[in-house]
């Protein structure tokens, strides 16, 4: 219980941080940090249950069904993590509470690191490797809004997208190889995992997935040749460099490799993999911190090279080399954290990073400059500090581990190489900053800094020298308990000491001290300290990475430029020649034949309004191009045969849908047909062009092949039986089971709801899509003026918006619909309530009041509706979705699946017997829906009208328009 | 369709109404077709819309009421629907109508006044 409540307590503070005000400093930086020491307090309490290899765990049974589980899960190793992760968080959020500009909107920089720290003792805590890989990109994630946390500075943003693109596609390869390893071992557990070495060692698979788990973590520590994001990432604030960039999210990479070191480990494969990517890494750092202008870049290329050391490390497939791994993971976030944040006092103080302007702070800050040149002095592996003793051990592996005579010489010379550079780069970043000449070019005079910024660094600092002295007693048993989770009760021997005698790791230090020293003084003579770097920085991989981002973008947009085009005609050609093609094959095989059921007689009466409603919509196909008007009316004439026949095969509520459905459909097209480009007259001479003519063929044929294929399709299925008893079931159940008598609705809101759920959200999606689209809309430039009808109107049909009625021929067509609003209303609310037991239903009740609003706008105007009534449609498509899910979700409190009814009768006194039931609340979801999805598109279009730009006429008569007409002609 | 018997009293005033308005109706739309111009042809489909729908109100209302044994008044509600709502369209039609002929005409002397018609012009 105490282990979730440590992964869930960032998380909780991250949210209430974020609900602060912007200005709430003092407030923000206390909660993060009593967060971060509870969390401290916590992880120090379970110690002992992880003590001599014991492991906490806690699960919670999540989707049992698919063996999902919320796993926790804390041995040795995962306490040391989530100490280091606690412990330095609490430091970090102490230096960032004054090392943050009062300017700076600090809650969200304190609820983005509460988030992280939250992500990051997940991936640490998780026993099961998806969570692993959930928390993995979450920490990605956050790193990407600290990153990009001041993103009014391109530098920064341009830096997030890096990061996130590196280090997200990492973690898709991750979960590629994590479901490989799921897979094989056939389950996700760490525990299940982790003894199924020899399996996966074995499996033919493992070269793939090593490979994909070496991406996930290679890229997320910044390895050769994925490690260009983390200098760039350096415009981060320093507190975020300190904290995620060098002491625990770059570690998550090496972590998940000691984590899967028993399972994976032990290959030829592994050690090419992982051991030449650190090697790389560690020289390339090393090499590029040498030569950095930046003190936090020499800091990033360092760590690069420091975490370079760790993954060779763990390369090597040597025990006593993971010790060594484990070792200087911890040594490498202490030192680092602290030089962060002395880098971090310096820019503070002086404004500046350049370590070309800076010189001499040694007078100025003397505090600062100890603390940074002892922890500097640890990185570069001076004796009595800690990481003198891992580069020990690191050279002591280097020797040992090489089988063939060529990598027990190169084994040696890069670790070698590697600790010349380090010793190099942390004499230059000390040297240059602190003991120089006193530099009289600095934005601001350095001073010492608030004792808040000091203290973290310093403690670390101490930290370092403790455990560089008394290595045994401090970190000793700690590391034990860490190995042992991951190796097992059987250690290899090993001495954590300062002294092992007279050996050959203490000479290659030494060798190493003196080269570093050496290599320095060398640059200095010659004057090329601040240089750029030799040979590297021709090769610079953040601008590949630019160029091969650019790359990518331009052929995908080829590619869909090659396959897709953004006119709706060949869409719609390719989307009806698809499906007659389809429909066509799918006849291939049997091919097609009528039923045996009997035909009905031919009613005259009924086949002569469908005579007329075919001659409808051939016409309004026919017209649509040339006469827009008469093609919509003829449209409406096809619609309303379509009602008749449902009256006439005694369907009332598909009748009285329909009808309400064409209403509001031939409306809307109405107002949008004022936005279409200008028609092309039936004679112009571009229609009778050869291409012309033959695509109009082509669209012809097409549309009467899938009309007729569509037509016997359907005379197909109509004249079989019928399969199942399917209408008879809906019959005898909808009044026994469901308690309605109008079955088309108990179908509706009922048996299939979760269809209507679907559909309803369809609608929503739409209607927002409507207005998306409509909201950036500009017209075509032949229709932005006001039409040649209106602007020759002697009595325009706006209404001011004060005036109670409009003026002139629309004031008694006013007073009528005006009239008919509220009855509308009362219908609406009838069908619906209703819609149960009789025609009706919410669809049709949200029709009818649509179109009550939709004819107050058509009589009164766009801005008389709005002064006078404020209709949100969002606010009710919100509140129809909410309603309809509030109804499904209402009926897991009674233990039934989504979407089941619920009902009460009630007698309640005046009103008599009530039935109430969840699909009532769920008919008035798809009520306010569809008057919300209507009125919003609606007023979109309603809208287009007041934007645009329009040249009334000032005085309304006859003349002043005709000088318009001439004005525009000669124009 | 289920047969059901009707009362006497309620067949033949039914019937007699159904066909009465039936023939409003029709009479109505034939004048559509025939008539010269269009303000003449205004004027006969509201000879359904008006007389026509009422004859068929009535009815429905005598049958429902016979059938349920209460007597179903809601078809009033529907005429006054049809009472509000039709002259609406009628009169924006009108007003269209109005508006396109005083644009066809080569030479317009006389503006439209706020309510469509024309103002004489002054001495």
């Amino acid at each position: 219980m105490l282990l979730t409540l440590i992964a869930a307590l960032p998380f909780v503070g991250s949210i209430a941080a974020a609900f602060l005000p912007a200005g709430a400093r003092n407030a923000a930086a206390w909660l993060a940090g009593v967060v971060a020491v509870a969390c401290l307090a916590l992880v120090a309490l379970l110690y002992p249950g992880v003590q001599a290899g014991g492991v906490e765990t806690f699960r919670f049974e999540w989707l049992p069904q698919f063996g999902l589980d919320l796993y926790f899960r804390m041995d040795g190793f995962a306490w040391l993590f989530a100490l280091l992760v606690s412990l330095m968080g609490a430091l970090v959020v102490l230096y960032a509470r004054y090392y943050m500009s009062p300017e700076d909107p600090v809650p969200r920089f304190f609820a983005f690191l509460l988030a992280f720290m939250g992500a990051m003792l997940g991936v640490v805590l998780s026993g099961n490797l998806i969570q692993i890989v959930v928390f993995w990109e979450l920490t990605s994630f956050t790193s990407f809004m600290l990153i990009a946390y001041w993103y009014h500075l391109p530098d920064a943003r341009r830096a997030a997208r890096m990061s996130v693109t590196v280090t997200v596609a990492g973690g898709l390869c991750l979960l590629m190889g994590v479901l490989m390893i799921g897979e094989i071992v056939g389950s996700y557990d760490l525990d299940d995992v982790l003894v199924a070495g020899d399996v996966l060692r074995a499996h033919p698979w493992y070269g793939a997935l090593l490979i994909l788990i070496a991406l996930g973590v290679l890229t997320k520590s910044a390895q050769f040749p994925f490690h260009f994001w983390l200098p760039q990432a350096m415009t981060a604030p320093t507190p975020v460099s300190a904290y995620l960039h060098s002491a625990t999210m770059v570690k998550a990479g090496v972590f998940l490799l000691a984590r899967l070191w028993p399972a994976l480990a032990g290959t030829n494969l592994w050690f090419w993999i992982i051991a030449s990517a650190g090697a790389a890494s560690l020289l390339v750092g090393a090499f590029s911190a040498t030569f950095q202008r930046d003190t936090k870049g020499v800091l990033a290329y360092s760590t690069i090279s420091h975490l370079g050391l760790i993954t060779m490390l763990l390369g090597m497939n040597s025990e006593l080399a993971l010790v060594a791994a484990v070792f200087h993971m911890m040594n490498h976030a202490t030192f680092k954290a602290s030089l962060f944040m002395a880098a971090g006092i310096v820019q503070h103080e002086t404004g500046t990073r350049d370590m070309k302007r800076l010189g001499g702070l040694a007078r100025s800050m003397p505090i600062t400059a100890a603390v940074a040149t002892v922890a500097a002095a640890a990185m570069a592996g001076v004796p009595l500090l800690n990481g003198f003793l891992s580069k020990e051990m690191f050279f002591a592996e280097a020797i040992v581990v090489g089988r063939s005579l060529g990598m027990s010489i190169t084994l040696p010379t890069i670790a070698l190489l590697a600790g010349v550079f380090s010793v190099a780069y942390s004499l230059r970043f000390v040297h240059q900053v602190f003991f120089t000449e006193p530099s009289h070019d600095l934005p601001k005079p350095g001073h010492e800094p608030t004792r808040g910024m000091i203290v973290p660094g310093a403690l670390l600092v101490v930290a370092c020298l403790l455990v560089g002295v008394l290595p045994a007693v401090t970190v000793g048993p700690v590391l034990e308990t860490a190995m042992m989770s991951i190796l097992g009760p059987e250690l290899p021997e090993y001495r954590l000491a300062i002294w092992h005698g007279f050996t050959l790791p203490l000479v290659m230090s030494f060798i190493a001290l003196a080269g570093g020293i050496t290599f320095y003084v060398l640059l200095l003579a010659r004057g090329a300290v601040m240089s750029p770097t030799p040979i590297l920085s021709r090769l610079n991989a953040a601008r590949m990475f630019d160029v091969a981002n650019v790359v990518v973008v331009r052929g995908a947009a080829k590619l869909s430029h090659l396959f897709f085009t953004r006119r709706l005609q060949s869409q719609l050609l390719a989307i009806v020649g698809i499906a007659l093609v389809a429909g066509v094959a799918a006849f291939g095989s049997t091919g097609w034949s009528a039923g045996e059921n009997p035909l009905t007689p031919i009613d005259p009466l009924f086949t002569l309004l469908w005579v007329v409603g075919a001659a409808c919509a051939v016409g309004a196909a026919q017209q649509a191009k040339f006469h827009r008007l008469a093609a919509l009316i003829m449209l409406g004439g096809a619609g309303l045969v379509t009602c008749l026949t449902f009256a006439w095969f005694s369907a009332p509520d598909l009748a009285l849908t329909q009808i309400a459905v064409e209403v509001v459909t031939v409306v809307l097209l109405l107002l949008g047909l004022r936005w279409l480009p200008r028609r092309i007259a039936f004679d112009d001479p571009r229609r009778k062009t050869p291409r012309a003519r033959g695509r109009r063929a082509r669209d012809f044929l097409l549309a009467v092949a899938a009309g007729c294929g569509t037509a016997a399709l359907a005379f197909a299925v109509l004249t079989r039986p019928q399969v199942s008893d399917l209408p008879g079931y809906f019959l005898r159940n909808s009044l026994e089971v469901a308690g309605g008598r109008n079955v088309v609705n108990v179908i509706l809101v009922d048996f299939r709801s979760f269809d209507t759920l679907g559909e309803i959200t369809v609608v929503a999606i739409v209607a927002l899509i409507v207005y998306a689209l409509l909201r950036r809309f500009r017209p075509a430039p032949e229709s932005i003026d006001v039409p040649k009808a209106q602007r020759a109107d002697p009595a325009p049909l706006t209404t001011a918006v004060d005036a109670p009625l409009p003026r002139g021929y629309m004031r008694l067509p006013a007073v009528l619909v005006r009239l008919i609003g509220p009855m509308a209303g009362l219908v609406s609310v009838y069908f619906l309530l209703r819609g149960h037991q009789a025609p009706g239903g919410g669809f049709v009740g949200g029709l009818v009041m649509a179109s009550a609003v939709i004819v107050q706008y058509m009589v009164g105007g766009t801005m008389w509706v709005e002064s006078r009534l404020r209709i949100h449609p969002q606010v009710w498509i919100a509140l129809g979705m909410i309603g309809a899910g509030t109804a499904g979700i209402a009926a897991w409190f009674a233990g039934k699946p989504f979407l089941s009814a619920l009902a009460a009768d009630l007698h309640l006194p005046l009103i008599g017997d009530v039935h109430l039931s969840t699909v009532l609340l769920f008919d008035l979801g798809v009520y306010m829906l569809v008057i919300g999805a209507v009125v919003l598109m609606l007023v979109a279009l309603a809208h287009q009208s007041l934007r645009s730009p329009r040249r009334v006429p000032v005085e309304p008569s006859r003349e002043s328009a005709e000088e318009t007409d001439e004005a525009e002609a000669v124009v | 369709m289920n047969h059901v018997d009707l009362p006497l009293w309620v067949t033949i005033p039914g019937t007699l109404l159904l066909v009465f308005g039936g023939l409003l109706v029709l009479i109505g739309s034939a004048g559509l077709v025939k008539l010269e111009h269009f303000y003449a042809r205004m004027h006969p489909p509201t000879m359904g819309t008006t007389l026509g729908t009422g004859c068929v109100l009535i009815t429905s209302m005598l049958v429902s009421s016979a059938l349920e044994q209460r007597p179903v008044i809601h078809e009033i509600l529907i005429t006054v629907f049809v009472v509000m709502s039709a002259p609406v369209s009628a009169m924006l039609l009108m007003r269209a109508a109005v508006y396109r002929e005083h644009r066809k005409r080569p030479e317009p002397t006389q503006p439209l006044d706020d309510i469509g018609g024309t103002i004489p012009p002054r001495d």
